[in-house]
This record gives C-alpha cells, structure tokens and sequence, in this order.
C-alpha cells in the first residue's frame, strides 16, 4: 500500500493587518507499487501514433520503432491499444470494430501490436480531437478501468477547425491522462502543452529521430511505476479565507487553480493524476482574515486524498507578530518557487513576443529568465536560454537576441520552461 | 429561511450562511462543562470543589472556543481555524450552576500567568470561595506558582469561617486568622516554585471572595479586585488596589489618567519570596439584594475600572447563567484588546427577605461594607 508524507515549508508569523500566508508542500509518495498484475490489471495505456502525411521517411521509421519499444515495456496484464492518427483515427490494434477495444498485454498480443506499428503508412492530416475522442472511446469500452493513460506522438499543427480540439481536451480532462511528444520543429509548443497540461501529462521536444526510442521507453516505464492511480490534492481553508492559488510548483510549474472542485464548503480537490514513488512540491497561498497580534490560527490544510481517504496532511499556520525579525523574513522554499514560476511566465512571454516580432519586451522579458535563472540555480534553463540569447550581464539580466536560433533550440527552451529545480540544501 | 445577517436563502439545517460565513441559527455544540463532582453519589460529598487545570474534558469533541465549530485531531478548529488552547491557557469551572469562573490567556500575553480556584457547597444559600491569583509576568515560574498558590488558597478555605463566636471583636479576629492562613498557604505554593538563588522569584496578586449565606468576606494583596454588583443600583468595589495607581488615585489623581498611566499596572504589594507584607485588606458585607459577586484579574478591569463600567457589561451580557457571563465578560476583554491574561470568577446571590440590619451607608458603601483590617502604614485605604 503506497504510502503519503506532506511537508510544510513556510513563514508563519504575519505582520500586524497581514493577511497571505504562502506555503510550499512538500507531498511525498513511497511504496506505490507498479501498475502490472499477471491476474489482470485496471489500468489501460493508449499509444497514438500521428501517421498524417506529414512524417517523413525518417521520422516514421523512428516513430513505428519507438511505439514498438513502448508497447515492449507495458506490462503483463495491462489493457493497451494502438491508435494511428491523421485527419481521422484509426485502431491500428486490436483490429476490432466492435466490442472492447482493448486488449490485455502478453507475449502474443505486444507482438501483434508492433506487426500492426509496422505496417503505418503516412498519408492524410492532422485532426487531433479525434485521436483524442477515439482513445476516451477505447478506455470506455473497457470496464473497470482505474487508471488511463495515453503517449500522442505528432510532428505537426493540428488541422482542424477552432474550437474542435478544445471541445476533445475538455471531454478527456479528468478522463486520461496524456504525454505529449513533438518530432521535428514543425508543430506547435502551445498547442501540445494545452493538452498535456489539461490531461496532467508533460510535453517535449523530440528535435531528432533517434533520441525517439530512448523517450517512449522511459515515458511507458514511468507510467508503468505509477501504482497510485489517482490522487487528490485538497485544500481546507478557514471559513471567510480565500484560497488565492494553488501550483504544483516541482517538478514542473502546472497553476491548478482553476481545476479545483468542491468538496464542502471549505475543502476544495485539485487532480494530481496517477502517482510513483515520487515527490512533487505545491504552492499554496491563503487570505485570511487579519488577526491581532499574538493570536495563531490555521490557514490551511494541504491533504493528498485518494478517493474519500485521506492519507497525509500538512497545515499551514498564521500567527500575528509584532516583530519584524519575525515578519518580514521569506521562507527559502517560497522565495525559490516564487521566481520559478516567474521564470516559466517570463520564458514563454519572452518567446512569445519573439515570435510576434515584439523583440524590446522579447529582450526584456527573457533577460528576466536570465537573470532568475541563474538566481534560482535553474542551470537547464540558463544553457537553454543561452542558445536563444547572448547574455551580456547575468546578475541584471542584460541580454540580445541572437540573430540565428536553431528553431529546435527555441521550441526545447518553451517545452522546457515549466521544469523547475529543487532548493539547493 | 433566509440568513438573518444577508439575506441570503439558507440550506436545510445549516449552522452557517453560504453566503456570508455568518453563524445563524443555534449554536451546533456547546462548550465543554466541567465535570461536577457532585454528581457522585456518596452521603459525605457536601461539597464541589473543582479539579485543577489538565484535567480531561467531557466527553464528545471539544468544541472551538471562537466560533462553536468542532476542533479537529489537529487541534484546530474545522471551521474558522483557530488554535484550541492548552488547559492552562483557557480553563472554565463551574462547581455549582450559580457559581463559575473563565480564566484566559488573553490576546496578547504568550502565557496564562493567571489562575483561578472555586469551591461551592451543593445547597441553597450554601458557601461559595471564589480564588483569582495573577501571576507577576517576567518572573520564573509565574504560571505554576500562581495556580499552585490558587488552590492552596481555596483548599485552606474548604471549611467555613469561623460563627457563633460571642462578639463581633472575637468573630473578626478568628476570620482574620482564617484569611491569613489562606494567604500564607499561597505564598507557602508560590515560594516553593522558586528557583535556587532566583533574581526574579515568581510572585502573584492574590484576591478571595468567600460568600455565606448572606454574608460576603473580601480579601486581597495587589491589584486583582472584587465586585458587589447588585442587580438593581450601583455596584461598589470592595477590594483595595496596593497599587501605585490607587496612591495617585487616592492623592487626587483622576482614576483614568492614573490607571493608563505609565506606572498604572506596579503593584506596590504582592506574594512571593520578595513580599513586602502578607497582610491582605479585608472586608465584609451583608448581601441582601440579587447580584454578582465578581473577583477579577486587571486583565478585566482594565477594561471596565469603575464598578458602573463592569456592571454595564454585565448588563450587556443579558444573562443569569454564570458560566455564560464569565465567557461574555472575557469576551468582552478580549474584543477591548486582551492585552492581558483575564480572569473572571462570578457567584450569583439570589438575596434573601431583608434580614434586619443598619440601614446601608451612602456612596461606595452603600453595600453596608465593614472594614476589618486596613492596608499597613502608608498605604492608602480606599
């Protein structure tokens, strides 16, 4: 039985009228098991598969190549199907055109399914809601199901009328969740990051095919390790407070804000999605009512809950000081996180504006990174952004864009941009 | 039904408003009652003395002292958050349903320095001791001292006061002892929490009340006070501040000016190792009419000095349940600020058929107040 800790990192003492208590959360998960059960299993792995016209030769070989290394890695037990995607979807595997649409993995059936990846032939476009619709159709038509999971491997923009691909990821959130892979730099980072984003999943950039093997065998086996099939971070926060946002803060800045729901009038649920043996960080921050100086009060309770259990629980306190020694310090964690997450905004406004041809917010935006970058130890992200600008200085974030960026290197900074690091102890 | 604080439609049976977080409707639990140990069947048990602070609570989940709400496992409540205090920072006692006292920790102070030490007989008309010692902040082991001190005090009182004596002379001299035995069992707890070679030994305000029947006996040493406040008519404070405010008070000083004064809160007399006397100011009464016998810390007073001033907030809390007005007027104190530990302690005299006695004197005697023993030389008698 896997097994929760939360951690509570904050400064609780609040000036006198203060009123935001910020908190970082530490939620580790130990002894989560795998997702494999030679008796059968609940949890389904959807690999979809773009086969539009669009994949070179290259890019398709390498791509039937990792989707069979994917499909290798799923384990005894576990329901799995193969969908190839172009301006429609298609099953590729299991070849069944009613029933379940899913098959349990062994021997026999892994080797059917990487005969049918090669076979993908690339010919048509790119409608992605209905690669979408058609896995929540898959992991419907199987009962049981507890945990779903999909790969989506695309090397283009969707092509689809406006509002299609909203309608299929609003469907699928809190249905599946979705790992979402990008070939070549001819598709698009924001759109792939709106599903991942929505289907709790990470999205990255695949800029050479045979870097493509090595990434579906490691995503299929980190969905393999998640044995937890879906917890509930919750949120207690005092009657009259407000809860003023919610961030996984680590591994990747993901605002969960907006996902939450109720579960009484004081408790609100945000997804996490399926867990290993791991740890994420989350930022909390709570206004509450000011109190007079002296008196303690709780300003929240950070809970990981699967189903209507509750596992851990962190509380995160406020007490009113008159003494600014106590005050006015900022918790290490929360500071770190703090400029993590402005890091992120600043990396995708930055780029953003470059891509608008707006180059002084551009250059001011991502010497900004720069310079939080290098504050916050961030060191992936200060060598990714010194492939997309020359830093003059790093301490004020002094930079110029470089006249000639490698596409690839601009769209690995974007997809990377949400990854943060821990504190340095 | 709507909430009566918005307006707001309500659901079915809800203790708040969705709209407004307002309480509405009755409060879902009640605060914990202490435990009655006169409940106990047993033919000898005449009397309720309650149990020290720690003791556990009655049984269910205690319930939020701020909104009423449930305190959680954690120690919070579930409702609003605030922390449920310790034993010592929040104890309530009510030996007998007319007598019953809240001492609190306050706002502001870190720890309750106060304590508080009730007894009460089960019958009608029966005898009441009502304890309150306030702890001299900043010295060692104020808060264990003083509670230790409370108790002895209230336990050396257990007995009645000595009656039936000839006159009123030889009376007064046996009361005296009685109330200096009280005094030096407390100062006995308190010296006993000293520290070897203390610089600061652990010193306490020390205040009683002791009612029989109708006959009401004051002792005090330093500035923790004792209220008559009859239901009808002005109140009088019967207890004597040793403070340097009640000098200047007593030189001409306007009362206000004096107590928020710099030197508004030194006692000039005290129990502990560096007392400077043990002689407590008595005083005795004869209670006629329906009232409250009031012993409070300053953590009160301070607050509400004047015996009008408190009777307003009695007046205010609208209740005849002494429990109730202890909390109210604690409250009361908190919401003024709380800079202090708060102590109140209440017994409800129902009064009897006017007993035949000298018609009542005018002005802050007008409770037909005797004094017994004034302050030592120097001090000034109110």
């Amino acid at each position: 039985m896997a097994e929760f800790t939360a951690s509570v990192y904050q400064n609780e003492f609040l000036p006198d009228g203060g009123t935001d208590v910020n908190a970082i959360v530490t939620v580790q998960c130990t002894g989560a098991g795998s997702v494999g059960g030679a008796g059968g299993s609940t949890a389904g792995e959807v690999i979809i598969v773009d086969t539009s016209g669009s994949m070179g030769p290259q890019t398709m070989a390498a791509a039937k190549q990792a989707a069979q290394t994917a499909v290798g890695e799923i384990a005894d037990g576990v329901w799995f199907a193969v969908i190839a995607g172009s301006d429609r979807a298609m099953l590729a595997y299991p070849q069944v055109s009613s029933g379940p649409g899913m098959v349990q993995a062994n021997a026999q059936t892994r080797a059917e399914a990487q005969a049918s990846i090669s076979r993908f032939v690339g010919s048509g476009g790119t409608a992605m809601s209905t690669w979408l619709t058609l896995a929540m159709q898959l992991f419907g038509s199987i009962e049981g199901l507890t945990q779903r999971h999909a790969i989506l491997l695309t090397d283009g923009e969707n092509r689809e009328d406006a509002g299609k691909l909203d309608l299929a990821i609003q469907q699928a959130t809190g249905y599946f969740q979705c790992d979402c892979r990008g070939a070549g730099t001819g598709w698009q980072v924001e759109e792939l990051r709106r599903i991942s984003q929505a289907l709790l999943g990470t999205v990255d950039i695949i800029p050479t095919p045979e870097t493509m093997v090595e990434q579906f065998r490691q995503m299929m086996q980190t969905s393999m390790s998640r044995g937890v099939a879906d917890a509930q971070l919750r949120v207690w926060a005092p009657q009259g407070a407000q809860v003023l946002f919610v961030r996984q803060v680590a591994p990747t800045v993901e605002d969960l804000t907006a996902r939450r729901t109720t579960v009484n009038p004081l408790t609100g649920a945000y997804p996490t999605g399926a867990w290993s043996d791991e740890s994420r960080d989350y930022h909390v921050a709570v206004r509450v009512a000011a109190k007079a100086i002296g008196q303690e009060q709780l300003a929240a309770r950070v809970m990981i809950a699967i189903g209507d259990t509750v596992l851990a629980q962190g509380l995160v306190k406020a007490t009113w000081s008159g003494d600014s020694s106590l005050t006015t310090r900022i918790d290490q964690q929360v500071a770190h996180y703090t400029g993590q997450t402005e890091l992120a905004a600043m990396i995708q406004e930055g780029l953003a504006a470059k891509a608008a041809g707006d180059e002084a917010t551009a250059t001011t935006k991502l010497g900004r990174a720069v310079q939080l970058a290098a504050a916050t130890g961030n060191d992936e992200a200060t060598s990714k952004l010194r492939k997309v600008v020359d830093v003059d200085n790093e301490a004020e974030g002094t930079v110029r864009l470089k006249r000639t960026v490698d596409k690839a290197d601009e769209m690995a900074l974007d997809t990377a941009s949400t990854k943060t690091t821990r504190i340095k102890k | 039904m709507n909430c009566p604080h918005c307006a707001e439609p309500l659901a079915d049976g809800a203790a708040f408003c969705e709209a407004c977080g307002q309480r509405v409707g009755a409060a879902p639990a009640t605060p914990a009652a202490p435990v009655d140990v006169s409940e106990e069947a047993s033919p000898f048990e005449m009397t309720a003395a309650t149990r020290a602070p720690g003791r556990p609570t009655a049984s269910g989940p205690p319930a939020c002292l701020q909104c009423g709400g449930t305190v959680g496992p954690d120690g919070y409540c579930e409702q609003c958050g605030s922390k449920r205090p310790s034993e010592r920072d929040h104890f309530r006692e009510q030996p007998v349903p007319t007598v019953a006292g809240v001492c609190d920790r306050g706002v502001r102070k870190a720890a309750n320095e106060d304590a508080m030490a009730l007894h009460a007989t089960t019958q009608a008309g029966g005898r009441v001791v009502l304890v309150v010692l306030d702890g001299v902040s900043n010295t060692d082991h104020s808060s264990e001292a003083s509670m230790a001190g409370a108790t002895a005090a209230r336990d050396v009182l257990l007995t009645p006061l000595p009656s039936g004596l000839g006159t009123d002379t030889s009376r007064n001299s046996a009361v005296k002892q009685v109330f200096g035995a009280a005094v030096q069992a407390a100062q006995d707890a308190i010296v006993g929490f000293t520290p070897e070679g203390s610089d600061k030994p652990p010193s306490a305000t020390f205040a009683v009340a002791v009612v029989e029947g109708q006959r009401l006996h004051i002792a005090n040493i330093g500035d923790s006070r004792a209220y008559w406040l009859p239901d009808a008519g002005p109140g009088v404070q019967l207890s004597v501040d040793d403070s340097v405010a009640q000098a200047q008070i007593a030189a001409g000083m306007d009362r206000k000016v004096a107590e928020e004064g710099p030197q508004g809160h030194a006692i000039t007399r005290w129990l502990g190792e560096d007392a400077p006397d043990l002689v407590p100011h008595l005083v005795e009464s004869v209670l006629t009419e329906p009232g409250w016998v009031l012993v409070c810390s300053d953590g009160l007073w301070n607050y509400a000095s004047v015996p009008s001033a408190v009777a307003e907030q009695v007046a205010a809390a609208g209740t005849t349940d002494p429990l109730e007005l202890a909390v109210a007027l604690v409250g009361f104190a908190n919401a003024s600020g709380g800079h202090d530990n708060i102590t109140v302690a209440l017994a409800r005299v129902e009064g009897t058929a006017p007993a035949p006695s000298p018609p009542p004197a005018s002005g802050q005697n007008a409770a037909g107040e005797t004094t017994v023993e004034t302050a030592p030389p120097g001090e000034t008698d109110g």
